[in-house]
């Protein structure tokens, strides 16, 4: 990582941190709603990778369904 | 949960709190918010900046509430009869049409990413909800390993940065909001942040 890279890094942390993310988040994390947890997340899209294996014969479908 | 996510992935402490944020946003708008989720949205609290204060705002209403009174709202909003007062899809605010070229990108990004949409979706995937579900898998390596800035900041900027702005200052002053206005909020503030913090990684 280049020097100018890290330093980037840092500022953008710190610039998260200031917005307010680590406060609001603290309640939103008592929450548990978050991406990873099955018991109030969105279920939107999936990896079919995820599953262990990629269902393209059905990601095709799709597309053809929706005329894609 | 939170822990769970750090050791799976490894990502860093203000990454995991920017994939919960775009979690939040999915889940609010996915599907109407239930009585459980009215009950864990109640307990959050805010800070004075301009999340903290969507959020607060989030937390009295969802107290006042009734999952009833949310769901007519989430139908009027986003459903209608015919169409409801906002069309929460990418395509949509970036052509004025659905299902145009931005979702055509939209779909060759996911088939990069290993993303797929839900079997039991039946709507485009260039939903408000979707891509902040995308963005939030990206980040904690939901959908394979966790993708790099650099990636994150060129799907955002090709699918979500470009239009979800204006969908969430759209959701807070559309009329039919009362619920869903804190939740315009919230979104218009973490995605104008979200603007800002990639400008610095450019």
């Amino acid at each position: 990582m280049s020097k100018e890279r890290e330093v980037s890094t840092a500022s953008r942390r710190a610039f998260l941190k200031s917005a307010g993310l680590a406060a609001g988040a603290a309640g939103v994390a008592a929450t548990a709603i978050t991406s990873g947890s099955d018991e109030a997340s969105a279920t939107t899209v999936k990896s079919p990778a995820s599953a262990g294996y990629r269902e393209t014969d059905h990601v095709r479908k799709v597309y053809e369904l929706s005329k894609f | 949960m939170a822990a769970a996510i750090r050791h799976l992935t490894e990502i860093s402490e203000e990454d995991e709190l920017r994939a919960r944020f775009y979690g939040l946003l999915a889940a609010l708008l996915a599907k109407p918010a239930d009585a459980e989720m009215l009950g864990r949205l109640s307990k959050i609290e805010g800070d004075e900046t301009d999340i903290g204060v969507g959020l607060c705002a989030l937390s009295n209403v969802a107290r006042a509430t009734s999952p009833e009174a949310v769901e007519r709202e989430f139908n009027n909003l986003f459903i209608g009869i015919g169409k409801g007062e906002l069309v929460p899809f990418g395509s949509y605010y970036l052509t004025g049409f659905l299902n145009e070229k931005p979702l055509a990108k939209l779909r060759d990004a996911m088939e990069q990413h290993g993303i797929s949409r839900a079997d039991e979706l039946h709507e485009p995937e260039d939903n408000i909800a979707s891509v902040c579900e995308m963005m939030a898998g990206l980040i904690t390596g939901a959908f394979g390993q966790p993708v790099s800035l650099a990636e994150q900041r060129a799907f955002f900027k090709a699918h979500v940065g470009n239009w979800a702005g204006q969908f969430f200052a759209d959701l807070e002053a559309a009329s039919g909001a009362v619920f869903y206005m804190p939740v315009g909020t919230i979104g218009r503030a973490f995605i104008a942040i979200e603007e800002e913090a990639f400008e610095m990684t450019a």
